[in-house]
């Protein structure tokens, strides 16, 4: 298990967070929070970039609904990028991919 | 004196024991009896056997500050001592004295004129007269002052060190008695953990007619509550419901959610046990409490209705799945099909969320398996770095295949057993199926831990 | 443990003689009496024996909750008594031991027919409009006495009971043990001798009394011999021409006389 690194940068586009790790029941607050931090004005777009994303359970899918709700409430869309095989997989069964815009990497997103 | 001898050896006398030294010696200190009395470095003083002082030295008076006059013939003994001296002296000093006729080392205290004390150490011994009567007492006193400093020390750092002790020891008992009181709150909270546990799943599945039914659940971690969830009962007298699924999160938060997802999907089955209505209703009711109010959280879950045919030889199944993995069937004949809901969305997160409904039918000897994804997501392999995999688990299945409901559950409860803690979810795992043989329900079993 | 063993019981003189029970007080153990017993021993039967955590007494069944009050040496005497069998015997106790007999008298009275109190001291500190003689300062002054004078005792050794407890003689020599005690007891004993107050429980005395004080004693001052008379209705008081606290030390012929007469004006 590895621990959880979240990592923030700015684009002309809007703001980019790279999850580094493992987003479980005891690291997915953190990104909550660091979502939840962030100022989102109407139609920017908040890229979460999970390429280096090394495991994801209910929690770490709870934090992303979050991350959602948090830039729609503020009138801005959300991109997953670089989503691993395995997350993609679960995001799949839940039916989360179709709730998601997802994309293959952050540079595209 | 060293180096000088100018005595003359005595020559032809008798002895020749040198007593012409010790004349010199003599003459050289001047002493005489008197002086060696009176000046002595200690305190003498003899008494009646009363205690009444009849001769007392130079040295001593200077000590206690006192004038001859004043006290021989005058004072006792005793009088010259502090009070508790006194005390000590007549239950402890006297008889001891009386008894023995000497005693040696006493410490006590004298009273000096101005209010001062003295520590002395006495000694003293009874001269008796030629028919062994006591006649009187010889005392000698020594200045004891820095003895009695040191004793005095030593009885200082000796009960400084008694109550290090006794504070060390109450320190201990009170760690001790914290410990102990960790201990049973320990104690307590894993039974309320238990009985909260109990509570979110059946005790026991029922015995249903014209099927055979098998469950076991696998909890992570002994403190944590369940997030997985499952249930069989029925809804009238043909049909019986059944859902299995698995909440968001982990510990008390979970659990809530799993309490109350399980009694909003029995309460919607009584009223409409459409499985797809059934868990529109829930999604209703977990995304109007949570996700609304900006605490999103969600379960997955499968909903269904089975009804065993009047001759117990085939069941039909009705479900629909909210973003949960498919069933399994495993066929009477060996092989393994899914039973796929396609476009299923997990529940609670979305207002109006889209739920797939499929339909199957149970012949004699196939068995339908539900499970969470605790199984397939449980890591294996020798860096724990794979996961099971839903294929892992078909070929699994279909290598046992066919099997009744406690067979497939027995197996993958070792299955489950194998992966040691690459298996860190709980996984709840329920199975049903029509009876291969002769047309009897097996007794429900009891999900084990 | 039997009783005799622990609390180093001595029978002597006339086995089918009356019973006299000698008791010690604070300070030092049954060898206090040895001027007198031979007194004593043709006509009576005399019993000596040393309260648990003096003398030879068993250490080991010392308590300090129980011989922190003087009830615990009572118990120890009506033990004694019991054990022994003892009909309304003579108790003579020395200072303390005197209010000790007060209470065993109290407690067992058919064990204990008369008392002869020795120095007693019903109560040793200045109260008011009493004169006990000390300070409760005066006590601590003694406490830290005992604490500086183990008299050779040592934890590491038992003390050593004397020999040949039947016929006591004048001047065989006593063991080291003698007036030695463990500073703890002795600490113990010291308080709850010198703290107590027994004063009213000599109204309660039904026997016959002798109460022998000293002349001039810093322990009992006459004020104190003379209220303790005065306390008991049926007592007789005799001044002994003797100075200091333990006559049957220091006078022991003209104690004992005393005491015989007492104990013949008895029968």
């Amino acid at each position: 298990m590895s621990p959880l690194t979240i990592t923030g940068r700015d684009t002309t586009t809007g703001p980019v967070v790279e999850v580094v790790g493992d987003l479980d029941y005891a690291h997915a607050t953190a990104l909550r929070q660091q979502v939840e931090r962030l100022t989102l004005r109407p139609g920017q777009r908040l890229v979460v970039d999970l390429a280096s994303l090394e495991f994801c359970d209910s929690s770490g899918i709870t934090a992303l609904l979050a991350a959602r709700q948090h830039a729609q409430a503020a009138g801005a869309d959300i991109v997953l990028s670089g989503v691993p095989t395995n997350t993609l997989r679960v995001l799949t069964i839940v039916g989360l991919d179709r709730v998601f815009t997802i994309r293959p990497d952050a540079a595209t997103a | 004196m060293c180096g000088i001898n100018q005595d003359p050896e005595p020559s032809g006398t008798g002895d020749g024991t040198g007593t012409g030294t010790n004349a010199v010696f003599t003459a050289l200190l001047e002493d005489s009896v008197e002086e060696l009395y009176e000046s002595a470095p200690c305190g003498y003083l003899s008494t009646l056997m009363d205690g009444t002082i009849a001769k007392i030295n130079t040295t001593l008076l200077g000590w206690l500050g006192m004038d001859r006059e004043t006290v021989v013939g005058r004072l006792r003994f005793a009088d010259l001592l502090t009070v508790g001296g006194k005390l000590y002296h007549e239950t402890h000093f006297a008889p001891l004295l009386r008894m023995r006729g000497e005693i040696s080392g006493i410490a006590l205290e004298m009273k000096v004129t101005g209010g001062g004390r003295l520590p002395v150490l006495i000694s003293s011994v009874v001269k008796h007269g030629s028919e062994g009567e006591p006649l009187l007492i010889r005392t000698t006193v020594f200045d004891a002052s820095d003895r009695r400093t040191y004793e005095e020390e030593l009885l200082r750092r000796k009960q400084e060190a008694e109550q290090a002790r006794a504070e060390a020891e109450r320190a201990r008992a009170e760690a001790e008695q914290a410990r102990r009181q960790a201990e049973a709150d320990r104690a307590q909270l894993a039974d309320a953990l238990a009985v909260l546990q109990q509570s979110l799943l059946p005790a026991s599945l029922p015995l249903v007619p014209g099927l055979e039914t098998a469950v076991h659940y696998h909890t992570a971690s002994a403190n944590r509550l369940g997030g997985d969830f499952y249930d069989l009962f029925p809804i009238d007298d043909t049909r019986w419901g059944f859902f299995l699924g698995d909440v968001c999160g982990k510990g008390p938060e979970a659990a809530a959610l799993t309490s109350l997802t399980r009694y909003t999907l029995r309460a919607a089955a009584f009223h409409d046990p459409e499985p797809a209505v059934a868990l529109t209703t829930l999604n209703s009711v977990l995304h109007d409490r949570y996700t609304a109010t900006g605490d999103p959280r969600y379960c997955t879950a499968v909903f269904g209705i089975v009804e065993p045919g009047a001759e117990h030889d085939q069941a039909t199944v009705r479900l629909a799945s909210g973003g949960h993995p498919p069933a399994l069937i495993v066929r009477a004949g060996g092989q393994v099909d899914s039973l796929p809901t396609p476009g299923g969305m997990l529940v609670g997160v979305l207002p109006t969320a889209p739920f797939t409904t499929a339909e199957a039918t149970l012949a004699a000897g196939d068995t339908l398996l539900l499970y969470t994804d605790g199984l397939t997501e449980a890591r294996t392999g020798p860096t724990r770095k794979n996961l099971y995999g839903e294929e892992a688990l078909y070929a699994f299945v279909a290598a046992r295949a066919p099997s009744a409901p406690q067979e497939v559950i027995t197996a993958l409860t070792g299955l489950l057993g194998s992966f040691g803690d690459g298996l860190d979810d709980d996984t709840a795992l329920l199975a049903f199926g029509v009876p291969a043989a002769r047309p009897h329900t097996l007794p429900a079993t009891d999900h084990l831990r | 443990m039997d009783i005799c063993s622990r609390n180093n019981v001595t029978v002597t003189g006339r086995p089918d003689g009356p019973a006299v029970v000698l008791a010690h007080g604070f300070g030092c153990d049954q060898n206090m009496w040895r001027l007198i017993v031979p007194a004593l021993a043709d006509r009576y039967r005399v019993v000596l024996f040393d309260y648990v955590g003096s003398g030879g007494s068993d250490l080991s069944s010392w308590n300090e909750e129980r011989y922190a009050t003087l009830d615990g040496y009572a118990q120890d005497v009506v033990d004694v008594c019991d054990e022994l069998d003892l009909e309304r015997a003579v108790f003579v106790g020395h200072s303390v031991s005197a209010m000790v007999g007060v209470l065993a008298a109290k407690a067992a009275p058919e064990r204990i027919g008369a008392l002869v109190m020795v120095a007693p001291s019903p109560c040793y500190i200045d109260d008011d409009g009493y004169r006990g003689g000390f300070t409760a300062e005066d006590i601590d002054e003694l406490l830290a006495s005992l604490e500086s004078n183990y008299l050779g005792w040592s934890s590491a050794m038992a003390p050593v009971i004397m020999g040949n407890p039947e016929r006591p003689e004048l001047g065989q020599e006593l063991t080291n043990s003698f007036c030695a005690t463990d500073p703890d007891i002795a600490r113990v004993f010291a308080r709850t001798t010198f703290l107590s107050d027994s004063r009213r429980d000599l109204k309660d005395v039904r026997v016959p009394t002798l109460v022998l004080e000293c002349a001039q004693d810093v322990i009992a001052p006459r004020e104190v011999g003379a209220f303790v008379h005065a306390a008991i209705p049926s007592s007789r008081l005799v001044t002994l021409n003797a100075t200091g606290h333990c006559p049957q030390l220091s006078a022991p012929e003209a104690t004992g006389e005393a005491i015989q007469e007492f104990l013949e004006s008895l029968q």
